[in-house]
């Protein structure tokens, strides 16, 4: 009997998760198995090995492996990157530092603006210059180079980024210069903007290549690292690393620029949900993750996610953060978790988030200190979830702990425990509620055209809520919700996005030459994904590419992207390209004008499927649904009041069983709340569908 | 519906107000025409209560969040006689009819009624690039009445019951030298008004009418619980200050903080002047309410139960008080004058609550012309970065826009050199020395544009171009604003208030703005810091032994 079995491994802040997937190939019949270990910070491999061996995985019988983590992300938040040095257009070694000059934090005085990752004294010009159409102005001049890198060497610079004005346009200079910098330093990490992004707006490419240099060296060697020891255990298989684009990527292409990494958590779970959406036949789906410290929420339409390239970290209400320009998956984050802790303002009002309990020392619940009341807690002492089976009753519910928490908040508040477990709930939700409004109602779409997929750890509890708040038809909680990152890797493809910035000039674009310019650039563009998906064996013929046209009115400045197919254009699909992008800019803006259209880029899509999941539904036994019955208990829904629910075993229900709320569905690592009114049944995949009474 | 009273219901109708007035800022910012709006974001949402007090504001500009009550209260006022029903949009940009700021920035506000009964507003407030006028971009340094500055709008409906008055747009656009700017731009406000109106809608659906007005009627008192909690910690008493402005003239500024009350007099004022440097009264209240802000709660909500305890009294007549037809053009830079002149006053009394002075100035620069490569017209309406003072633990921050501004960004010199056909010949942080202190001011930023065709304008509105920013608690003057054009004949012309210059091919725009006010003695400056600054090229190594006593041997040379 033979059988290709596939891995996905994800490095989380807190849990390091592993799915297994082993497919025979004869019958298709396949095997699942899941497990979690704790992350291990500094030397992230070692939970992966740690959770392959607890998995029981036999690595030499691999024949996918992909893999997921924090990595990056960790090295900027702690700034544990290298010391990194830049080099960039005489007259503009400032513009790191400059920024843009913003303040969300708008009435405070006292405002502490973001410090660059490369000072002052790292940061060195090189005449030269390029103009916005790549060409020429002055020649560059290497002259001064060797005492510039004398100068990085005696400060023992690691990693050297470099962001030449205009490369976007041309990147003949930055290539010149990077390839000098190799020549006379062989040994130290270099980057070139070009490298990572060919769009303008000089701050953020800057930023984005001094990041990108800043964790280089680390995440390279945190990838050699990894395979080391998966060739230690008779790897054999070919190793992908997880993407902030819904994709894959070979280990080569993602050390020369692991800053594409920054937000591959979130999307694969987002991709998760729409490859999950696409297997069940529901292809607009809200996708909410919620984890021990966030909620964050991705739109899908279509089948397809949204994958932009503006992006910051450490962005909020009170910070201006620093921006990465790598195609990410458009996702809105907020700080409520699990662990969100709960607290009284001055003024009585209750909040909760955006501080977390964390890990350590976690919700009251873990019994580890924490003495703050969390969502959590909130959940346990309404009997949301079991306090006997928290974590599989893996961990005793230190119910003392709990109540004196929430007997804080009540006490401020001058209401019940309940009431106030009650209230950090709905909070809780509302904060929920609005980050789905983002990605939802404040681009244009109706929530209840769409599907809430909802996955994390947390997010089978709360989405049955949520969904009956945005008037949402229909839940789905995954049957791997609690590992779905993992678990959307398994079905990614090898995905690259390449963003061009190129301004076609015109009075009206639907003519040939606009034709023949949009061609051009399309070609262009599809020409360097080719090559680069040759060099890794692939060949034309097996790459998809998808362009989107970047298009505007007139001197307006924020492009909508217009979906093509792949081919040569011509004046007749021009012509409809931009019937389609009023329209679009109309259902998102209410409006539509009679000004004139340009195009301002490119993005295009360019993926190739590189050994992923075809899902098998999970085979039925006939078991009834009463076998799958653990009892009934007192629920508190919070806005609906206590119920007596039936309590549901999630490893005992099956395809086609369904109940009605109020119930509640218990599982190791997850609860799934069915509150009164809503019906759930599990379908051929063991996927619990949630859906609101009409 | 029976109301609902408890606490979590209101918060979460806050909040969704919070949300409301966000999605509007951003539907007009994806949309607006104009980098004014859309990129420098000199713009403002609000959503206010049926009264016209603001309920809730997006992000935007501070300076402009209290601009919206204002103007919906004289909407109500002149409108009061049923005039105002649902679908209608008003427009207003006359200070003298409850416009606030100057003729370019046009609100435009929008009843939203529940069951025939008003039950709030949304507003927006932007920048318009040109209004008419004697002179493009509607601002001129010349213009002494109001009429100069462009069309008039005195709070009128452009869209009635739904339908577009197609009249008074025409008028509008026919008066603008960029008429499709105009347009695309008034078309992106209404989209955000009538999305607010729209969510607005929803949610009263949801809670139902009276829990709806309750929930705003608790939101303003909590903001007023707020702001009397902020005056409990606050120094009590009466604080007084003159300070002479760059063109000789004294403001003063009395400041009287009780347990219940904070009231600014700006009666001691100079008279009203023939030019443009006037702010009307509702202007200089904006800035008190800011002021108060800073220092009462920067963090908490700002609404209309937050300025109950605020109190602000002028003279008719006067600078801070104008009357019509006195011209308001250059209002912003009056208005940043009296916010300083306010934080000035009460900074030595409250260490831990407020920097040193920073530049201080909306460094306001309009440049326009024929683009060189398209020969399309362009413009530019940007405030400028610059150094922010030190504060007591920490160097003042290096280019940042004035405490006017918030969600405000500068424009890339990418996107400049490409869409305005400026050549950006460098940005880089102000070299000039100054501002020392125990924690030093902030950078300001030296950018020059190298015009590509002939016959472009300029226009500027610049203030602490001769008063530098002022030091705290024994720190160092920072150093002023300016912008200088270098001719290519190499001639050189000093400007900080004008309008109309001519600039042409190959003369340079140098916009220089200020370094911030430091704080402390500089000698108690940590010598490590004093050496860094200079190997990072921030300090000369002469004016480290001048100022702060460090001899700078022992470490490297800060070159470029």
């Amino acid at each position: 009997m033979t059988s290709t079995v596939r891995v996905a491994t994800d490095v989380g802040g807190t849990f390091t998760d592993l799915v297994y997937f082993e497919t025979d190939d004869e019958t298709g019949r396949q095997s699942i198995r899941t497990a979690k270990v704790d992350t291990t910070p500094p030397n992230f491999e070692k939970g992966v090995l740690t959770v392959l061996a607890k998995g029981k995985v036999d690595v030499s019988s691999v024949a996918f492996f992909a893999h997921g983590t924090t990595v990056v992300i960790n090295a900027l938040a702690e700034r544990k990157g290298v010391k990194t040095a830049l080099i960039t257009t005489e007259g503009f070694r400032d513009v790191l530092e400059i920024a843009r000059g913003n303040r969300p934090d708008f009435f405070n005085l006292m405002y502490e603006k973001p410090k660059p990752f490369v000072p002052r004294h790292l940061r060195r010009e090189t005449p030269g210059r390029m103009n916005y159409r790549g060409e020429v102005t002055a020649p560059l001049n290497l002259s001064g180079l060797p005492a510039v890198l004398d100068d990085f060497r005696a400060e023992s610079v690691e990693a050297i980024a470099i962001c030449l004005l205009h490369a976007y346009a041309n990147p003949a200079h930055e290539q010149a210069l990077a390839a000098e910098v190799r020549r006379l330093w062989p040994e130290v990490s270099v980057v070139a903007s070009h490298q990572i992004t060919r769009e303008w707006r000089e701050y953020e490419r800057t930023n984005t290549t001094v990041l990108s240099a800043y964790v280089q060296p680390i995440a390279e060697g945190y990838l050699d690292s990894l395979e080391r020891g998966l060739a230690g255990l008779g790897n054999r298989g070919q190793l992908y690393i997880m993407q902030s684009n819904c994709g894959v990527d070979s280990l080569a292409a993602t050390k020369a620029i692991p800053i594409t990494m920054v937000e591959s958590g979130p999307a694969s779970g987002f991709w998760g949900a729409a490859e999950l959406g696409r297997i069940i036949g529901e292809p607009n789906v809200l996708a909410l993750d919620i984890g021990g410290t966030t909620a964050k929420c991705s739109l899908i339409e279509g089948g397809h996610v949204r994958i932009m390239t503006d992006y910051w970290i450490e962005r909020s209400r009170l910070s201006s953060g620093y921006p990465v320009m790598v195609p990410v998956v458009d996702v809105v984050e907020i700080g409520n978790g699990g662990g969100s802790i709960a607290w009284i303002d001055d003024f009585g009002k209750l909040h909760v988030g955006p501080q977390s309990a964390g890990a350590l020392p976690g919700p009251a619940a873990y019994g580890r200190g924490g003495g703050e009341a969390t969502t959590t807690d909130a959940n346990i002492a309404l009997g949301r979830i079991n306090k006997n089976y928290f974590f599989g009753g893996e961990i005793k519910a230190d119910m003392d702990a709990v109540e004196a928490a929430l007997g804080r908040i009540a006490q401020k508040l001058g209401v019940s425990a309940i009431e106030a477990a009650r209230g950090i709930v709905r909070i809780a939700n509302n904060n929920m509620i609005n980050a789905l409004k983002l990605v939802s109602i404040n681009r244009g779409y109706d929530p209840r055209d769409f599907t809430l997929v909802a996955f994390g750890g947390g997010g089978a509890m709360h989405a049955g809520a949520l969904a009956a708040e945005l008037g949402v038809k229909k839940v789905v909680i995954p049957r791997a919700a609690p590992v779905f990152s993992a678990w959307g890797m398994m079905m990614s493809d090898l995905r690259r996005d390449y963003f061009v910035t190129r301004l076609i000039e015109t009075d009206g674009v639907e003519s040939l030459a606009v034709a023949a310019a949009l061609t051009g650039l399309i070609e262009e563009v599809a020409l360097r994904a080719r090559a680069q998906f040759a060099a890794e064996t692939i060949p034309a013929e097996r790459v998809k590419l998808t362009p989107f046209v970047k298009c505007r009115y007139q001197n307006q400045e924020h492009s909508v992207e217009v979906a093509l197919d792949y081919g040569p254009i011509e004046t007749k699909t021009l012509a409809d390209l931009i019937a389609r992008f009023h329209a679009i800019y109309e259902r998102e803006y209410t409006y539509r004008l009679d000004a004139p259209v340009e195009i301002v880029g490119l993005h295009l899509v360019a993926s190739a499927e590189v050994g992923k999941l075809r899902l098998a539904p999970v085979p039925k036994t006939g078991a009834s649904l009463e076998s799958a019955r653990k009892g009934r208990r007192q629920v508190d829904y919070a806005l609906e009041g206590a119920h007596e629910a039936d309590i549901f075993n999630s490893e005992r229900l099956e395809p086609g069983m369904s109940f009605m709320g109020p119930a509640v569905v218990e599982d190791p690592a997850t609860t799934v709340i069915v509150h009164p009114g809503q019906s759930a049944s599990v379908d051929a995949y063991g996927n619990i569908h949630i859906e609101n009474a009409q | 519906m029976q109301p609902i009273t408890d606490p979590v219901t209101f918060d979460i109708i806050q909040n969704s107000l919070e949300a409301i007035a966000d999605e509007m800022f951003a539907a007009m910012r994806k949309t607006a025409m104009s980098a004014i709006i859309y990129e420098v974001l000199d713009l403002g949402t609000g959503i206010t209560d049926a009264d016209g007090e603001i309920a809730a504001s997006g992000a935007g500009i501070p300076a402009f969040i209290g601009v919206l009550d204002k103007a919906v209260k004289a909407i109500l006022r002149k409108h009061n006689q049923g005039g105002i029903a649902p679908g209608d949009v008003f427009a207003v940009n006359d200070p003298y009819a409850g416009g606030v700021t100057h003729l370019n920035d046009i609100v435009l506000a929008m009843p939203v009624f529940v069951d025939s009964a008003l039950v709030a507003w949304t507003a927006t407030i932007a920048h318009f690039n040109d209004v008419g006028g004697m002179v493009p971009g509607s601002m001129s340094t010349d213009a002494y009445e109001i009429f100069q500055e462009g069309i008039r709008i005195p709070a009128i409906k452009i869209i009635e019951a739904g339908t577009p008055n197609q009249t008074v747009i025409d008028v509008m656009t026919v008066n603008s030298r960029l008429p499709a700017f105009l347009k695309g731009d008034l078309w992106s406000g209404i989209a955000a008004v009538r999305i607010g109106e729209r969510r607005l809608l929803e949610l009263v659906q949801k809670y139902g009418r009276a829990t709806f007005l309750s929930a705003i009627r608790h939101f303003m008192d909590y903001g007023e619980q707020v702001s009397l909690k902020a005056l409990e910690g606050l120094p009590k008493g009466r604080f007084e200050l003159a300070e002479e402005q760059d063109d000789g003239a004294i403001y003063k500024v009395a400041i009287e903080i009780t347990d219940k009350t904070f009231v600014v007099d700006l009666t001691e004022n100079p008279d009203q002047v023939r030019g443009p440097t006037n702010a009307s009264r509702d202007g200089v209240i904006i800035c008190a309410q800011m002021a108060f802000k800073a220092f009462s709660a920067a963090r908490g909500a700002a609404n209309g139960g937050s300025f109950r305890p605020l109190q602000v009294i002028t003279r008719p007549g006067s600078i801070f008080d104008p009357v019509e037809p006195a011209a308001i053009g250059f209002y912003f830079e009056v208005e940043v004058r009296v916010f300083d002149l306010m934080l000035r006053c009460l900074a030595p009394h409250m260490p831990n609550l407020l920097p040193a002075g920073g530049f201080a100035s909306i460094c306001g620069t309009v440049i326009g012309g024929p683009h060189p490569d398209t020969g399309r017209h362009y413009t530019i309406v940007e405030p400028q970065l610059g150094g922010w003072g030190a504060m007591r633990g920490r160097d003042g921050n290096s280019a940042i826009f004035s405490g006017f501004h918030g969600e405000t960004f500068n424009c890339p010199a990418e996107v400049a050199e490409a869409r305005y056909g400026l050549a950006v010949d460098r940005m880089m942080l102000n070299p000039e020395q100054g501002g020392e202190g125990r924690w030093r001011g902030g950078k300001g930023i030296e950018v020059d544009y190298r015009v590509r065709a002939d016959g472009n304008f300029m226009t500027v509105g610049y203030t602490r171009t001769r008063i530098p920013p002022w030091g705290l608690a024994g720190g160092a003057d920072g150093t002023t604003n300016y912008v200088e054009v270098v001719r290519s004949t190499g001639k050189r012309e000093r400007y900080s208030l004008a309008s109309g210059v001519i600039v042409n091919k190959g003369d340079v725009i140098r916009i220089v703005t200020g370094n911030g006010g430091g704080y402390g003695d500089p000698r108690e400056r940590d010598p490590e810091a004093v050496l860094g600054d200079i190997h990072s090229g921030y300090l000369t190594p002469g004016r480290a032994e001048q100022v702060y006593g460090v001899r700078a041997e022992s470490r490297g040379s800060g070159l470029r």
